[in-house]
């Protein structure tokens, strides 16, 4: 059955229809993605461009890795001309599990450095289907260990907020779930913007929006096939929302937009947060589609997305 | 995925990037998006801060590239390409020559402001229905097709009886041709004709509305004029319009008008009405007082007024006047 998807904000849907697309990374499928993450490398910028902004200094930085895994690529973004200790955002990128770089979506994530000077630390993770889960989510936590032994090394004040959009929002919540468990790292608060939480891909927002919009259940289905590898038991650290206790999580921050897939396994996880007596702020902003924010910052609603972020964190860290 | 107005930026003056801005604007108006939306609009998609003026309804909306929207600093440059839409005046900050694009960008959002002035009208006095649409009715160079169209919203067939009524600031209004004349101020109304022919009634309508006055001390006559009552009136329009010198009588009238300040308020009542008595009753002046100041008049006239041939050139100079304001 064909359900009817909220309406598009007007100036999204704009946005969107000028790109000359009805959609933006619908209907992928497995065998498209060399084709598909070429194309999302031209967006990416580089070190060089990124470094434009002068209020940023941006550096590269190889730490040891996982067990058995590989060395890290690092990136380090930090404001210009602060150089006190600052608290540290740990970003781990989108792109489903399946695409995507340590540039790749940052744009939204320095607002936080160039309006509340925080340090950006930006981890590159290995990517299915090639590494399927537990590689990647590995990968990240061996970059926050790095990070939480040494924080000074990349300016920081010891306390560190994990955050990341989409498959990035994914993994940020699970290195929630791992520094709680392990007990090797403290956390200070997870921002998870439009997480994609839920491998299970069958809520009414996941099938109302199918073929709309930005990553449908089509796509999803793909990136998700491909982190869990076939794996008979899908683990909490691979797809949050399979987490049944969520007690004991550092304050969270979720955002989503209406009109989007992860819609309701965002919602559903913020309220199992405050059911398990948590700490969570939660936006769904009306007619937007997945990755809004970053696709049309210059938008009403991006903006206010954007905004509501930075008066999070600056609560959080009592800026 | 990469946001669209560096996208745009990129690509600029191709002919990609103008068929995103008309996507763009189109799916604004279809969205029933807001004036701000598309202020922002046209600031994204230029790269340049965009403004609204419409001081008439006290709109003035300014978004700067990065689409947050800001308060206006100081009056426009008037050097910023603009276009004008229903009263108001679209902008783009720039210095920079007016490209392809900009040119594109400002008519795609002028007609994007134009559909959500028309939509959400009231609150706000809304003299007019949709502009484009009325000109696109009245304007003789449309295409028949377009005109058909434009009455269709309009809510006019081809054959309905409609007038144009033509206002002070330039704009125009159509109605079906009732009794009361809509609008305030200075109006010239053009004769009731199929509504396919609205342009000529346009056309009359204007040339009425020269016949008109403020209705004050300083510029008596009447406010609300109907081109069906000019007759031969009309004739002296395309006199001044051809560049005929002004007549020896006005130079009179206007070098008298300096020695006696009542004389164009008196001449128009007396020119107006059936007789002095009548005249006088609308002066509200007794009327041995009124045929005291027509005596006044008739001296430094050098004419008289009193007889129907004076009357009767007293209203040509008077008509000659308005039309060389």
């Amino acid at each position: 059955m064909t359900l009817a998807p909220p309406p598009f904000d007007p100036e999204l849907a704009a946005a969107l229809a000028a790109t000359g697309q009805s959609s933006i990374a619908t209907g992928i499928t497995l065998d498209q993605l060399a084709v598909e993450r070429a194309n999302l490398a031209e967006t990416v910028p580089t070190v060089t461009e990124l470094a434009t902004d002068a209020t940023l200094r941006v550096e590269e930085r190889t730490v040891p890795g996982a067990e058995d895994g590989p060395e890290l690529e690092l990136l380090v973004v930090r404001p210009r001309g602060r150089t006190d200790p600052r608290p540290v955002v740990y970003h781990t990128h989108g792109g489903g599990l399946i695409m995507g770089n340590n540039r790749y979506g940052l744009d939204p994530v320095l607002d936080f450095v160039r309006e509340l000077d925080l340090v950006v630390v930006s981890v590159g993770y290995r990517l299915a289907p090639e590494h399927p889960f537990p590689a990647g989510t590995e990968d990240a936590y061996a970059g926050l260990r790095w990070l939480a032994s040494d924080p000074a090394a990349v300016g920081g004040d010891g306390r560190i907020v994990l955050t990341g959009g989409s498959a990035g929002g994914s993994l940020a919540a699970a290195l929630a779930l791992l520094a709680r468990d392990r007990g090797e790292v403290s956390v200070t608060g997870q921002l998870l913007m439009y997480p994609m939480l839920d491998d299970r891909n069958e809520s009414v927002s996941a099938r109302q929006m199918h073929g709309l919009g930005v990553w449908d259940r089509v796509s999803n289905e793909t990136g998700w096939a491909a982190w869990l590898g076939g794996a008979a038991e899908v683990s909490p650290y691979a797809a949050p929302a399979r987490a049944t206790d969520l007690t004991g999580l550092p304050p969270a921050f979720l955002d989503a937009g209406s009109a989007e897939t992860f819609r309701d396994e965002i919602v559903d996880y913020a309220q199992r947060l405050w059911a398990a007596g948590g700490d969570a702020e939660l936006h769904v902003w009306p007619g937007a589609f997945h990755a809004f924010d970053f696709l049309a910052p210059q938008a009403d609603l991006s903006q206010r997305a954007r905004a509501a972020r930075l008066h999070w964190l600056r609560r959080l860290l009592g800026d | 995925m990469q946001n669209l107005s560096r996208r745009l930026a990129a690509l600029d003056t191709s002919a990609g990037a103008a068929l995103d801005v008309i996507a763009y604007f189109d799916r604004l108006a279809q969205s029933r998006a807001g004036l701000e939306q598309v202020v922002r609009g046209a600031a994204v998609l230029s790269g340049v801060p965009a403004r609204l003026d419409d001081p008439a309804r006290r709109i003035a909306i300014r978004v700067d590239a990065a689409g947050v929207r800001t308060t206006p600093d100081g009056p426009p440059d008037p050097r910023w390409p603009s276009i004008a839409v229903c009263g108001a005046v679209l902008r783009l900050e720039t210095d920079r020559p007016t490209g392809q694009l900009d040119g594109m960008v400002l008519e795609r959002a002028a007609i994007t402001v134009d559909l959500v002035i028309a939509r959400v009208r009231g609150g706000v006095p809304a003299r007019r229905p949709d502009c484009a649409v009325v000109e696109l009715a009245v304007d003789p160079a449309a295409e028949p097709q377009e005109r058909k169209r434009a009455l269709r919203e309009l809510g006019l067939a081809a054959t309905d009886g409609a007038r144009v009524v033509a206002l002070a600031d330039g704009d125009v209004m159509v109605d079906r041709g009732t009794r009361t004349v809509p609008g305030e101020g200075r109006r010239g109304v053009g004769p009731t004709v199929p509504a396919a022919e609205l342009p000529r009634s346009a056309h009359e309508a204007r040339v009425a509305l020269r016949f008109t006055a403020d209705g004050t001390a300083a510029d008596p006559g009447p406010r609300v004029v109907h081109a069906d009552d000019l007759g031969a009136l009309v004739l002296l329009v395309a006199a001044v319009d051809a560049g005929a010198p002004p007549t020896a009588d006005l130079r009179a009238l206007l070098e008298a008008v300096q020695e006696v300040p009542h004389l164009l308020r008196t001449s128009t009542a007396l020119v107006a009405s059936v007789s002095v008595r009548a005249a006088a009753a609308e002066l509200y002046v007794h009327h041995s007082t009124l045929q005291d100041r027509l005596d006044q008049a008739e001296r430094v006239l050098g004419w008289s007024v009193r007889t129907t041939t004076g009357r009767a050139r007293l209203q040509l100079v008077l008509a000659e006047r308005l039309l060389r304001r």
